[in-house]
């Protein structure tokens, strides 16, 4: 993991932040740089909002996200904590229940598999078991993904897994811009928020407005408008499947839309459709395995609401359905890439690879 | 337990079926026998009863949908039953049946991995083929794999917005060839299709009017429905082949092209004629068409031609005339006679079908009725063993049940021979086309004065009526056809006999 190069925007009081805004509209920042500044301009916001997590403190952060956080605001907001993943989410649940605004962050989405008790049975659920009377306003950052040979235990992509349970919100975003509006509007919003960020984004730099409020969950993107077919990407897909639709439209002259659903929960269903209706073919792309996948659970819908319009089958692009690969060919050959998702394209037209 | 109400069939030879009403809705009680559809065959519109009782828990076919026999149009059960909106997954069994051949292109590397990774091998099968279906890096592979299965099955592809878009345009899908994987239809196919029609249309309707079919001028030109319609009738089997081409190429239901997307509506059919309105074909015509066009195609037919006199009957008639009820026509004498003839003559009642000759036991003249926009030819059942009389008053309920559209099925089927009238509208003479499988029509101009030879050689005015006899050549020849004529119009000549016989 390359080091955290960009300097750590220095602390300003909140009036000086304000001013320096106006002139600079946009600048072009990385991801990780995005989500520190939403968790920044919270934290400086409302004070009840704290960090929680293994070296998230002195550290920084594994991916550096919480760098220079401490030194900014002190061992009572930016806490580091053991190795106790289960513990961790239920101090949020805990803390939030309390009226905190508790963001915690688990190193590795795989390692959430061993809060998932916290997760599904308190965190999702402690406000409907109650009559709504607490409500759990936690986030639960975690970075996702394969691509940096860690093996198996380090690489899932496991968004259907949160997006499986009802009371959770799920958030998978793919640029700078929205992994900030949208980390600001998880930290405001009164329902646990899992948060998923996917390794190979930290370092991607695009452009965020400097006065990017909260996105709403629930709003899809439309990356890059299209006619032929609707590519939907999940979490870095969304990437993949704008880069393939370049590629589709150089090569092939094929006019792809691509959708970025942003949150799976809330889903903005209604854009996918009406692109649906539009292209009459669907190709859904996704990091995780195929089978009770995030592309399976949509491609369901989409056949339920717009049978009608489809033109050929929904086509699914999925990492291949084995334990991730630690060797670096293996486990590329195993990752979805973007001449899967040209492929697919192609082949949902009826058209040949060639 | 619910029980499935499937298609019926309701013909010998209907394939499929169309609901034209439902009789009940969702929640009604029915019972065993109690009317429950309308649903149009190929011949006609039949009222569908109920094989079971039970409450109607859904209709699955919607009112105007045409659906292959046993197809599930709607579920019967106990009130409680839940419908199932969602039928199993069918057809689909790619998954199960992709080979490990057709693996991904990074199939070596991937089998590696698992096999070093999943150490249960009897799983590793079925991983592996399932990888290949939603596995990114093989769509290739797996469309391969899928097309041949789907070639295999003879089953109509089409996705489901070609199917929409056919039922909107009017579109037959059997027509349509498939440019999809798998030779499925896809919307391009049926966007084409609805515009070739909508060419093919105007073609032919030009070729109509340009041809001696009516001898009209161009501004009397048939409309296309027209031609597609004559054909089914023998007044257009004059016109030839070309309108029987042209009954075939509009055989495809049409709808006005404007319903296709503004972007893909053909040049609205314009010119010297003016323009032009579509009709779509209803099954009974498009069954006419394509039968007509079959018989013409595969039958090698030829036609026999002989002057009947017709003073006896005309005679008889008088006589009989306020004696018997009903009075039988000219026209029921010519089955009469035409049955007893038969008799003789069995190659002629008879079938030419893979190869051999098909006798048939009974004698059953068919008589061609024309109802509005339809040709529809009732039988008359064992017509040589029939009294004049029990003919008369069997044509007469038959032409009336065509005529009301009452006639089911059964009338229409099981003729061995057909008789075709055109004399009511002063025609004198015409062909037909054998209505296979049967192997002759027999075709009957007016009943009219004509100068006739007396046996003295002098020249004299008699009333006459030629016959013409079409006939198979595969089972019936020149002179076998030529006696079988020749004893029709002994009967005729003498009709006494017939009332002797039978």
């Amino acid at each position: 993991m390359s080091s955290e190069t960009s300097a750590t925007t220095p602390h300003r009081p909140p009036a000086d932040e304000q001013a320096t805004r106006a002139p600079a509209a946009t600048r072009t920042i990385t991801y990780r740089e995005a989500l520190r500044e939403a968790l920044r301009e919270e934290m400086l916001a409302d004070e009840r909002v704290f960090l929680m997590g293994e070296d998230i403190g002195v550290f920084g952060g594994a991916f550096k996200v919480t760098d220079g956080l401490l030194a900014e605001f002190g061992e009572e907001r930016v806490r580091d904590t053991p190795i106790s993943e289960n513990t961790i989410v239920g101090m949020g649940v805990g803390a939030a229940m309390a009226g905190m605004r508790p963001v915690v962050e688990i190193m590795q989405l795989s390692f959430a598999l061993l809060a998932l008790d916290q997760i599904f049975n308190s965190a999702a659920h402690v406000r409907y078991m109650f009559g709504g009377q607490p409500t759990v306003p936690m986030v639960i950052r975690m970075p996702q993904g394969a691509g940096h040979q860690l093996g198996p235990t380090h690489s899932h992509c496991l968004e259907s897994f949160f997006l499986h349970v009802p009371g959770l919100l799920v958030a998978v975003p793919a640029t700078p811009a929205d992994a900030k509006g949208l980390l600001k509007s998880a930290i405001r919003d009164e329902n646990p928020v899992v948060f998923i960020e996917h390794k190979s984004l930290y370092g991607m730099r695009g452009e965020v407005p400097a006065d990017l409020g909260p996105l709403r969950f629930g709003e899809a993107a439309v990356r890059r408008r299209g006619s032929d077919v609707t590519i939907v990407g999940v979490s870095r897909m969304a990437v993949v499947a704008e880069r393939a639709a370049e590629r589709l439209a150089r090569d092939h002259g094929v006019s792809a839309e691509v959708i970025d659903p942003r949150t799976l929960r809330p889903l903005d269903l209604d854009t996918i459709l009406e692109s649906v209706r539009r292209t009459n073919r669907l190709v859904i792309v996704e990091e995780g395995w195929p089978h009770g996948g995030v592309g399976a659970n949509l491609a369901a819908l989409v056949q339920e609401q717009a049978f009608d319009w489809l033109d050929a089958p929904i086509e699914r692009i999925a990492r291949a359905d084995v334990p991730m690969p630690y060797s670096r060919p293996l486990e590329q050959a195993a990752l979805p890439h973007e001449e899967n998702v040209v492929a697919a394209v192609l082949a949902t037209l009826g058209r040949g690879a060639g | 337990m619910a029980v499935e109400i499937v298609m019926p069939r309701l013909t010998d030879s209907m394939e499929e079926g169309t609901v034209v009403r439902w009789l009940v809705a969702p929640g009604d009680r029915v019972e065993r026998g109690q009317p429950i559809a309308e649903i149009e065959t190929d011949k006609a519109t039949m009222t569908y009863e109920s094989d079971s009782s039970g409450v109607v828990l859904e209709l699955l076919a919607e009112e105007g949908e045409t659906l292959p026999l046993g197809a599930v149009i709607a579920r019967l059960g106990d009130p409680g039953e839940a419908p199932v909106h969602a039928a199993p997954p069918q057809g689909d069994g790619a998954e199960a049946t992709v080979p490990e051949g057709a693996a991904p292109q990074a199939s070596a590397l991937e089998a590696t991995a698992q096999r070093a990774s999943a150490p249960d091998a009897s799983a590793s099968g079925t991983t592996a083929s399932e990888a290949a279906v939603s596995e990114p890096a093989a769509p290739e592979a797996t469309d391969a794999a899928r097309d041949d299965q789907e070639r295999s099955d003879g089953r109509l592809r089409a996705s489901p917005l070609a199917r929409r878009l056919a039922r909107e345009l009017g579109i037959d899908l059997a027509t349509v060839k498939g440019s999809g994987p798998g030779g499925r239809i896809v919307r391009a196919d049926v966007e084409a299709a609805a515009q070739a029609a909508a060419t093919s249309t105007m073609a032919e309707a030009a070729a109509v009017a340009s041809g001696a079919v009516t001898g009209a001028d161009e501004s009397a030109a048939p409309t296309p429905e027209d031609a597609a319609v004559a054909a089914g009738t023998e007044v257009a089997d004059r016109a030839g082949a070309a309108n029987e081409a042209a009954a075939v190429a509009t055989s495809p239901p049409l709808r006005p092209a404007a319903d296709i997307e503004p972007t893909a509506t053909p040049p609205r059919p314009e010119g010297a004629r003016g323009a032009s309105t579509f009709e779509e074909l209803d099954r009974t015509q498009q069954t006419i068409a394509r039968r007509m066009a079959e018989s013409k195609a595969t039958v090698p037919d030829f036609a026999l031609e002989r002057t009947v006199d017709m003073e006896a009957c005309r005679e008889l008639r008088e006589r009989l005339r306020g004696r018997i009820d009903p009075l039988p026509t000219f026209n029921d004498l010519v089955v009469k006679a035409c049955a007893l003839a038969l008799r003789d003559h069995p190659r002629v009642n008879g079938s030419y079908r893979d190869g051999r000759f098909e006798l048939h036991e009974r004698i059953n003249v068919g008589i061609a009725v024309a109802r509005p926009n339809a040709l529809l030819v009732p039988t008359v059942f064992d017509a040589d063993r029939k009294p004049l009389v029990a003919i008369a008053r069997e044509t007469r309920r038959l032409v009336e049940r065509v005529r009301r559209g009452e006639i089911t099925p059964p009338e229409l089927a099981g003729g061995t021979f057909t008789v075709s009238n055109l004399g009511m509208f002063g025609v004198d003479r015409f062909t037909a086309i054998v209505n296979p499988p049967q192997a002759a029509i027999l075709t009957v101009g007016a009943v009219a004065p004509r100068p006739a030879v007396a046996a003295d050689g002098s020249l004299c005015v008699r009333h006459s009526v030629v016959l013409t006899l079409v006939l198979d050549h595969r089972i019936v020849y020149g002179a076998d056809g030529a006696q079988f004529l020749a004893r029709v119009a002994e009967l005729l000549e003498e009709p006494l006999a017939m009332l002797a016989a039978g």
